[in-house]
């Protein structure tokens, strides 16, 4: 319990109110599509399987795949080469190269390249692409369902830098209502216990947002802490380290940091057998190859970094140098920055795995998920108590609008842009222009339910379209040619049936109150009964 | 809603400048802090520690007592890092 005077914990608890209005519209869908994105590799794998065995590493073969296909591409494109496992065992091998433009004046070149995506199964090439990095990228719809999400968590869809320095921003007003949550709430242990059921609706809203947040505080702090790391890092930090530093020059900065080798020797090399270093790195690593690197390919001094998953029983991913030309093994390395172990990798190794979740599989996915949703309702729920208890005021009844349409509108616009996936991919629609206009649409119908029928009416209706939505989402997934669930068990894509059986049970709890005739009005309405 | 202006005062020097205060302590404590084993934990940690510097500065700012105290220590680590930067980039090259 931390002391105040009454006339400062009045004062902390207007930053708290205050920390959370302005930003808690932001943050309150920086927090639910972040709850969404846990899942992004299934919700990929989920969305965009691939016929046969799921496939989640490099097969045995690939090299003469990639051999083939080194020969094939324009010489240009080979100075960078990477090649990952996603999607629903799909595999991506990109080459890219330094576009020349003379007319650059900062010294600043585009990267140009070639994409083929590989079926891991039969090792096919499924589909080639040339163009820019971001044309590459905008190519590799299997993924774009989950993108769609993890853009808006990452950015909110805005261009960067401004787009990551925006969610640092709000991850720090995160910060701030945890912190100050600490402060104001001056019985913590009592109130992480107690609901006054028989009070009046406005406590017992008051009581259920703060056993939420009580609980859910740790965790907010932690995702507030790592997300505005990330958010930060590239946006702010790199730049600031750059210009102190290095006198400005960011690709040293970036060289320096994550360890990229010196060139020292151009004359021509054969490349080295792929294969024999994805199972020499998962030997040493304990765990699949899934993801390569290769600077000067097809020189003497040609460098490959291969990164294995994370073993069991360890937090994070490792990485392993082999020389390009002979496959020799130069060393490890650390897998996020510096060329020894250090101090500073190894606390920065842990940022990944505490915002992401993922290091033990699916149960610390479920838990992150779960606190996840704890954090959106508390953020949602302190905005409602707070435009509530100025209901009289004319600003504050439209505040609280604008927070039933964000509150209830956009989980019912994320599953409605999950059938515009299905069904633009389907018609050979531009799956992302889809999805925007599905997402956008959404939300104009969602603004017109909420100005037109008032704020418990909309909610109502907004949580039972999203029910809705959600139980045909596999009948979706079906319609449009996705994996039927005798051929994904037959094939070991559990997966698939998990996530459908997830979205029914999700649908169906969002319909209960429907169903089975509950009343089940919502704060305000309670309040203002 | 009726505050008074120490509130936002206070406010102001636990949002906006005690942001930009961490920025310069990032920025500046590349320079003293110790490279470590590979000769990045000077620009690891800062970086790593700006959230959590700038939660902490933000919790002096909202409880020290005495809130021109709170300005008074906030301007002075400004002031130092800034000196220290200024300095650097004049004679780096």
């Amino acid at each position: 319990m931390i002391k105040l005077s009454q006339q400062r914990t009045r004062e902390v608890l207007d930053i708290h109110g205050w920390s959370g209005i302005l930003l808690g519209l932001l943050l309150y869908a920086v927090i639910c599509t972040g709850t969404v994105a846990v899942f992004s590799d299934e919700i990929s794998d989920w969305s965009s399987p691939l016929a046969g065995e799921a496939v989640d590493s490099f097969p045995p073969g690939f090299n003469s795949v990639f051999q083939r296909l080194y020969q094939d591409v324009d010489p240009r494109w080979r100075e960078d080469i990477d090649a990952f496992v996603a999607h629903g065992g799909r595999i991506y091998l990109r080459f890219e190269g330094e576009l020349e433009q003379p007319e650059a004046e900062d010294g600043h070149h585009e990267h140009y390249g070639v994409e083929y995506q590989i079926d891991g199964n039969t090792l096919d090439v499924l589909k080639r692409t040339e163009g820019l990095s971001e044309e590459l990228a905008a190519a590799r719809e299997a993924g774009a369902l989950a993108e769609f999400f993890v853009d808006l968590h990452v950015r909110l869809h805005l261009p960067n830098p401004w787009g990551l320095f925006l969610t640092g921003v709000l991850g720090l007003g995160m910060m701030v209502a945890a912190l100050t949550g600490f402060v104001v709430h001056r019985h913590l242990i009592r109130e992480a216990f107690t609901i006054r059921r028989n009070k009046e609706a406005l406590l017992r809203a008051r009581d259920a947002h703060v056993i939420a947040g009580t609980w859910s505080l740790p965790f907010a702090f932690v995702l507030a802490f790592t997300g505005s790391f990330f958010s930060f890092a590239s946006s702010v930090g790199l730049p600031a380290m750059a210009m102190v530093v290095f006198a400005g020059d960011q690709e040293r900065a970036v060289a320096e940091v994550f360890n990229r080798h010196e060139a020292y020797d151009a004359s021509p090399a054969p490349l080295a057998n792929i294969d024999t270093l994805f199972a020499d790195a998962a030997e040493r690593g304990g765990a699949e190859a899934i993801f390569v690197s290769m600077q000067f390919a097809g020189r003497k001094d040609a460098v490959a970094r291969v990164f294995t998953r994370a073993e069991a029983g360890h937090l994070s991913a490792r990485a392993f140098d082999y020389a390009g030309a002979s496959g020799e093994f130069i060393g490890e390395n650390p897998v996020l920055v510096g060329k020894a172990p250090s101090a500073g990798n190894a606390v920065a190794s842990l940022m990944t795995p505490l915002h992401f979740g993922h290091f033990a599989g699916w149960v610390s996915k479920a838990v992150w998920f779960g606190l996840g949703f704890a954090a959106a309702y508390v953020t949602l729920t302190g905005m409602l108590l707070w435009t509530l208890r100025r209901r009289e005021q004319p600003a504050w009844q439209r505040m609280s609008r604008l927070v039933h349409w964000m509150g209830y509108g956009l989980p019912l616009a994320m599953a409605m842009t999950a059938h515009a996936f299905f069904w633009a991919r389907a018609s050979a629609l531009g799956v992302e222009l889809v999805q925007w206009a599905m997402f956008w649409t959404t939300a104009v119908v969602a603004a017109v339910l909420v100005a037109s029928g008032g704020t418990d009416r909309a909610r109502r209706w907004m949580i039972r379209l999203c029910g809705l939505s959600l139980l045909l989402l596999p009948l979706s997934r079906w319609l449009c040619g996705g994996m039927p669930w005798p051929s994904a068990l037959a094939h070991g894509q559990m997966i698939i049936v998990s996530l459908d059986v997830a979205l029914l049970v999700a649908g169906v709890l969002c319909l209960r109150p429907m169903l089975s005739r509950e009343v089940e009005p919502g704060v305000a309405a309670e309040a203002a009964a | 809603m009726h505050m008074s202006v120490r509130p936002w005062a206070r406010g102001v020097l636990a949002g906006p400048l005690s942001f930009i205060c961490s920025w310069l302590l990032m920025a500046g404590a590349a320079l003293y802090l110790p490279g470590g084993a590979a000769g990045v934990d000077n620009l690891v940690f800062p970086i790593l520690l700006f959230p959590l510097v700038w939660s902490c500065l933000f919790l002096y700012a909202l409880l020290d007592e005495r809130l021109a105290r709170a300005y008074l220590v906030i301007f002075a680590l400004c002031g130092l890092h800034a000196l220290l930067l200024v300095r650097h980039l004049s004679v780096t090259p």
